[in-house]
């Protein structure tokens, strides 16, 4: 394939083909229309060439269908991480970052003129100034070089923080890198310190392992600067069904960030925030979100986080609900039979379970959950685990109980209940 | 500050790697690839660290065809500023202690001492993890953990005093394979083989919170073994196949919270509907069957039929339980 290469400048729209590949199973070319053959195709063999053992071929009518199966559970390293590291770069690049190093390896402080002549002179490399001066720029702002001004001359040297001394000197951190650059909260840079001194975790294998997570990292730093700062940050979001057509601008957002929700039941990673155009509170799903982007300080943002520290003891997941905070919702009562004496292992559920809820003996093999939250919609997903306990719901919205009632009956046909039988 | 950076890349790591050496070969650099590198970057690497028409410059070639780096030294592995600040975030993790004593902790903390965390664990919140999580600033607990990790990594046979989950006392000779992490439950396992005079009796898993006593009995388990047969012991013997309509937006939801699981699917082009065949652990197999209720209507088990059989189970006697109170209601507004 002439022109292929296996590196990315774009990370978003590598982000919407893996994303694709991976939840949806199942893509076959046709799928994804907005594409040329030609990108499907260069796309799909990166992803290929990172993820190669995982990715699963079936033929299908419309073609050969593409997807990523990974048993998550039993892997030792994220395969998505490869995606972060096939950054594209220029020539120039690599040859200034290994020559910069060497030159700088001594420990001396140099001015860029005189990095710039030992280049030329002893490395036989001619860069003018200002590309160096760029790359140097460029790694003092990524903390690898360090300058400092002596009179009026900038003078840089080599940070002399080094991975492969910090794991000598610190006992335990080549374990704790090998676990933490597995689970979850951004593991991506763990892992490129693991990988820095050729070390693999060999360690540790991760549960309910939701590793597509690693591609909204790329928008963590943003989020979480956002968030140290005080600032709004502005960001586009893509519904479900947009989110794959990249072509599409999508809805543009600007809030205040609160903190990022995690559902590790789920598999979904939100961005509450308070969006001052709707005087509300509400959660962004971060893998519909794109280009995010810091904005002005805001100057009520402790007042905000204030408010929002209190609502959020009132979400049982992420919803803030429709109402303002002050409106009332009747609380949702849901009474659950258990037999403690045969199992008590349903009542340590309810009780590790619950949430924000509280839990009380309403009777003989009776516990009744009390949900004053903001949104009882969101309990019924997790009450459906007790599917064959529930022995009523009281309060919470009409529409909610009514839908649960209307679930079970048509599972009850679904599967073929004796009832049914009759009816029919 | 960006992790998506070409100075984290995989080209920079090979190239790194292979200027270590003040003299390489190409059989070297293809090797280095090979092994290193993306599935094809064997393809297109080489050529770049090689001299010749399109290479970028890093070696030249010697008199003896060999190649000769063009830096004086080994490069060096300097962490960056990112790279620092997640290291300083992870300082005030607790599960930290697990793997670092007290002092190594501080040591590492004034080594850091001018450097932001990347975030505090006040930026996040898990919303559903569940509220019995492990210890992990019990003195009792670190120590078993640190002897547990220690022993995976010796493969050491232990001696191991645990309460099981169904509140048993168990002992025996184990041999500590993994460590296992759940985010959900916030616990750590090992992934063990019980022993009975030195050979694998059954496979296990063990809470680290659960164990009361734990002890090397200084011999090390040297029969090989296999994490696949171990995992393969453990799998299902037929996948739960699952139906998922397209109602509330079930597939993406379905195949989201599902993402973790080995799993093949197929769509059926006239009505959208995916059908999904899951491997699961078959010891999982009720945590697997309530999560799949949780879907309502939108997905229906297909098979195994045991398995559709312990739903149809649930939601009769859930059904059952709505009717009576239904009739409880009317005969409650009757009077």
């Amino acid at each position: 394939m002439a022109g292929f290469s296996e590196l990315i400048k774009n990370f978003d729209k590598t982000r919407d083909y893996v994303r694709d590949f991976f939840i949806y199973g199942c893509k076959v070319r046709s799928d994804f229309d907005r594409k040329s053959i030609r990108t499907y195709g260069d796309e799909k063999r990166r992803v290929e060439s990172w993820i190669g053992d995982y990715m699963r071929y079936d033929d299908s009518v419309r073609g050969r269908s593409v997807s990523i199966s990974v048993d998550s559970g039993h892997i030792p390293e994220n395969p998505l991480y490869n995606a972060y590291y096939s950054r594209s770069f220029t020539d120039n690049d690599i040859r200034l970052h290994f020559l910069i190093m060497d030159v700088l390896q001594d420990g001396e402080s140099r001015t860029l003129k005189d990095i710039t002549d030992i280049l030329n002179n002893e490395y036989a490399q001619l860069f003018d100034e200002q590309t160096v001066r760029n790359k140097l720029k460029e790694y003092v702002e990524e903390g690898i070089i360090l300058s400092e001004k002596q009179g009026k001359t900038l003078y840089y040297s080599l940070s002399a923080d080094r991975a492969d001394e910090y794991l000598r000197e610190f006992r335990g951190l080549d374990d704790t890198l090998k676990f933490f650059s597995e689970a979850n909260d951004l593991g991506i840079i763990g892992n490129s310190i693991l990988k820095m001194c050729g070390l693999e975790n060999d360690l540790f294998f991760i549960k309910h392992n939701y590793i597509i997570h690693t591609l909204e990292d790329i928008l963590l730093p943003e989020i979480l600067d956002g968030i140290n700062e005080k600032r709004f940050i502005s960001f586009r979001t893509f519904s479900a069904k947009k989110v794959r057509d990249s072509s599409q601008p999508g809805s543009e957002n600007q809030v205040i960030p609160m903190k990022v929700l995690i559902s590790v039941q789920t598999g979904r990673r939100y961005l509450a925030a308070f969006i001052p155009a709707v005087n509300r509170f509400s959660a962004f799903r971060l893998d519909y979100m794109k280009t995010v982007k810091k904005g002005d300080i805001c100057e009520d943002y402790d007042v905000v986080k204030a408010k929002f520290d209190r609502n959020i003891s009132r979400c049982f997941g992420v919803s803030f609900g429709m109402r303002n905070d002050t409106g009332a919702v009747t609380p949702m009562k849901i009474t659950f039979f258990v037999d403690e004496e045969s199992e008590p292992y349903v009542l340590e559920r309810l009780e590790r379970e619950k949430r924000c809820c509280t839990l009380e003996k309403t009777g003989d093999h009776l516990y009744t959950l009390t949900a004053d939250v903001f949104d009882p919609n969101e309990i019924m997903h997790w009450a459906k685990t007790f599917i064959g306990r529930i022995v009523r719901i009281e309060g919470g919205a009409d529409s909610v109980r009514e839908r649960f009632r209307s679930d079970i009956a048509r599972m009850k046909r679904m599967y073929g209940g004796d009832e049914d039988e009759h009816i029919q | 500050m960006n992790i998506f950076s070409e100075i984290y890349g995989t080209y920079f790591r090979i190239a790194a790697k292979l200027l270590e050496n003040e003299v390489t070969d190409e059989k070297t650099v293809r090797e280095t690839v090979q092994r290193e590198g993306f599935r094809d970057s064997v393809l297109f690497l080489p050529q770049k660290l090689i001299p010749g028409s399109e290479d970028w410059g890093l070696f030249s070639r010697g008199t003896e065809g060999e190649l000769r780096r063009i830096t004086k030294n080994a490069p060096v592995k300097v962490l960056t500023k990112l790279q620092k600040m997640w290291l300083k975030a992870k300082l005030s993790d607790p599960r930290i202690r697990l793997f670092m004593d007290d002092e190594t902790i501080a040591g590492l903390n004034g080594k850091l001492a001018d450097v932001s965390p990347l975030y505090t664990p006040s930026h996040f919140r898990v919303t559903d993890r569940y509220a019995d999580s492990d210890d992990y600033l019990n003195e009792r607990y670190i120590s078993n953990f640190r002897n547990a990790l220690k022993a995976v990594k010796r493969r050491s046979i232990m001696y191991i005093e645990f309460i099981s989950g169904h509140g048993n006392r168990v002992s025996g000779k184990f041999v500590l394979l993994k460590m296992e992490y759940s985010p959900k439950n916030d616990k750590f396992r090992a992934y063990c083989y019980l022993l009975r005079n030195d050979k694998i009796k059954s496979s296990g898993l063990i809470n680290i919170g659960r164990i009361t006593h734990i002890v090397d009995t200084g011999r090390i388990f040297r029969t090989p073994v296999s994490l696949d047969d171990y995992f393969s012991s453990r799998k299902c013997s037929s996948p739960a196949v699952i139906r998922v309509t397209t109602s509330r937006n079930g597939v993406e939801r379905f195949m989201l919270e599902f993402a973790s699981y080995e799993k093949h699917t197929v769509r059926d082009l006239e009505t959208g509907e995916y059908t999904v065949e899951l491997w699961y652990d078959r010891y999982d197999e009720t945590e697997l069957l309530i999560r799949l209720l949780s879907f309502g209507p939108v997905i229906e088990i297909m098979g195994p039929p045991h398995l559709r059989e312990q739903a149809k189970q649930r939601i009769l006697r859930q059904a059952e339980l709505l009717d009576s109170e239904e009739d409880r209601y009317a005969y409650g507004n009757n009077e």
